[in-house]
């Protein structure tokens, strides 16, 4: 066998461990759902045929309507208002000067803090009468908040919590920001354009497909992230204000066991991104210019 | 009349002011809550926010190993987070060299799978993933947890590799190709070595996935001597939720070991390091 041909193949030995996991773990799982979804199923007795009941009986279920509408919520408060804070916070740290490395940190370790152990430290933050935060705004003499008691602050209390874990954006935004050149702003500020025109007419069109990326992922990564908090701080209350459809699709499957709804209930979590991923596309993808620097 | 270098260091001060402000924000909770898991059990709500409390408790952080087997819980999440993480950096960084080495065309096919699978909410896995672990008789048993390391853990840490070995020099695989090396020789002398900081931050980004995962231990585990620290807390919490001195002292045992990790790996995660300098700053 020819040198480059046996080079090749042992490539492809590489890749096949890898290749294999993605098999098992996500191509034969995604279709498994998507066959369930169209069943009844306890994980007792075999699965029987229902066709598309279980889809009605979703769309017909009040708590479903209810999760849904939280995820929308959730999302709309926090993929906005995390974005600007990641851009933000990637521009004032994206040059290198002395005691960068120590901004930087302290930007990204809260990312790092497990999901538990986070949403355990805003439970206990958020506490009306051991918490700081309450004792925080009475110092200011600011009225105190029942924050996760009360039906109506329940959820942006959660969607609060959120800002502070956007460690995995702001590193693709400064590799982003590291990549324009800096002669594009030397020449752009010698025709005497001010901070605001950079702005508008360099950077951000340089940093749109990077950025375009970065709320990809966070819608995403915001209309699943949701689990543990409202599993470990609110259990969906209260008055379900804080059920979102990964908890609820957690209760359906393995508290009720309702494989079959679970599964239509994950289909309708998986169209739901992916029809999201295709607007934000729509909407921004045009943008930017199309300069690979 | 303000001179240029006047400027210059009133601009610098605004920024380390902004951004020390910034890094306060970022570190109070962490501050708050080691402050919290020394405070007395059981004592009255604070009037104000009390920073260091006086005496501090260390007792907490005895007790709450005597509520719960803490130590055990913490021996599997260590055990666990010390079986993914070899096993990911060997698979990932296998996927990840392939994909760098291969033929434009099978380059940009799993490219796009790689951006695709890492696009599927995790949330629509659970319940199909579940039932393959169950029909695979892995319920209750370590090996579940340790499954996605199978798919280098996340198809993310694949890129990462993929991206670190394409920024290498052609001419280095190239020259032990004319050598003669096979693939897999390449891979172990010439790339690896080169993907120091590619390989450190998958390695700390894996230790803190395992060590972290709650979804997991939670849909798999039924045996308590198998619980993993993240189960543990959510125990401890279950236990008795007045006591926040406890609770607190568990969080930060099991904040320790991550923060501490990504303080000494921290390097690896600031790609401008990794291109030394080539954009200037």
């Amino acid at each position: 066998m020819k040198y480059h041909t046996r080079y090749n193949l042992s490539l492809y030995v590489l890749l096949a461990p890898f290749l294999s996991g993605i098999v098992i773990l996500v191509l034969i799982p995604a279709a498994l759902s998507l066959a369930l979804a169209f069943t009844s199923y306890d994980g007792l007795s075999a699965p029987g045929w229902r066709g598309l009941q279980n889809f009605r009986q979703i769309i017909d279920d009040d708590l479903f309507r209810r999760a849904v509408a939280n995820s929308l919520v959730f999302l709309a408060l926090t993929v906005p208002l995390r974005t600007v804070v990641t851009l933000g916070l990637a521009l004032l740290l994206h040059r290198s000067r002395r005691g960068i490395g120590l901004y930087r940190a302290a930007v990204y370790i809260p990312t790092v803090i497990p999901g538990v152990a986070y949403a355990l430290i805003w439970l206990w933050i958020l506490n009306p009468i051991y918490g700081p935060l309450n004792l925080l705004l009475n110092a200011t003499g600011l009225p105190a908040i029942t924050w996760l008691v009360n039906p109506h602050t329940a959820l942006p209390a959660i969607a609060l919590t959120a800002l502070f874990q956007l460690g995995e954006g702001f590193v693709v935004l400064l590799a982003g920001l590291q990549h324009i050149p800096d002669e594009y702003y030397d020449s752009a500020a010698l025709d005497g354009a001010g901070q605001l025109a950079l702005f508008r007419h360099i950077t951000l069109p340089l940093v749109m497909p990077w950025l375009l990326l970065v709320i990809m992922r966070d819608l995403i990564a915001s209309a699943q992230n949701t689990f543990t908090p409202a599993l470990i701080m609110t259990g969906g209350g209260p008055y379900y204000a804080t059920l979102f459809l990964p908890l609820f699709i957690y209760q359906t499957a393995f508290d009720r066991f309702r494989f079959g709804e679970g599964a239509a209930l994950t289909t309708f979590l998986f169209l739901g991104v992916a029809a999201l991923i295709a607007v934000t596309y729509r909407l921004l993808g045009g943008w930017g210019y199309d300069d690979s620097v | 009349m303000m001179t240029r270098s006047d400027r210059a260091m009133r601009q610098s001060l605004g920024f380390h002011l902004v951004a020390a402000g910034i890094t306060l924000l970022f570190a109070a909770p962490l501050v708050w809550v080691l402050a919290a898991s020394l405070r007395q059990p059981g004592a009255p709500p604070p009037a104000r926010i009390a920073w260091l409390p006086d005496p501090p408790a260390w007792s907490n952080y005895a007790h709450i190993f005597e509520l719960l087997p803490l130590g055990r819980y913490m021996a599997n999440s260590l055990l666990l987070a010390a079986g993914a993480v070899p096993l990911t950096i060997l698979i990932a960084s296998w996927a990840g060299f392939a994909m760098a080495q291969l033929p434009a065309r099978a380059r940009y096919a799993l490219l796009t799978l790689a951006v695709v699978v890492r696009m599927i909410p995790i949330t629509a896995l659970w319940l199909p993933r579940f039932l393959v672990i169950k029909e695979l008789h892995l319920i209750d048993t370590f090996a579940a947890l340790l499954v996605p390391a199978w798919m280098g853990s996340s198809p993310l840490f694949v890129l990462v590799f993929y991206w670190s070995f394409r920024r290498m020099p052609a001419a280095l695989i190239e020259s032990a190709r004319l050598d003669g090396l096979g693939a897999l020789a390449i891979w172990a002398r010439v790339a690896m070595p080169l993907a120091r900081p590619a390989t450190v931050a998958v390695g700390v980004l894996t230790f803190v996935q395992y060590w972290s995962d709650f979804i997991n231990p939670l849909l798999y585990l039924k045996s308590e001597t198998r619980y993993t620290l993240s189960v543990g807390l959510r125990v401890l919490q279950q236990m008795d939720l007045t006591s926040w001195p406890l609770l607190m002292a568990g969080v930060v045992v099991m904040l320790i070991p991550v923060i501490l990790l990504f303080v000494l790996a921290q390097r690896a995660f600031w790609i401008e390091d990794q291109i030394g300098g080539v954009h200037g700053n």
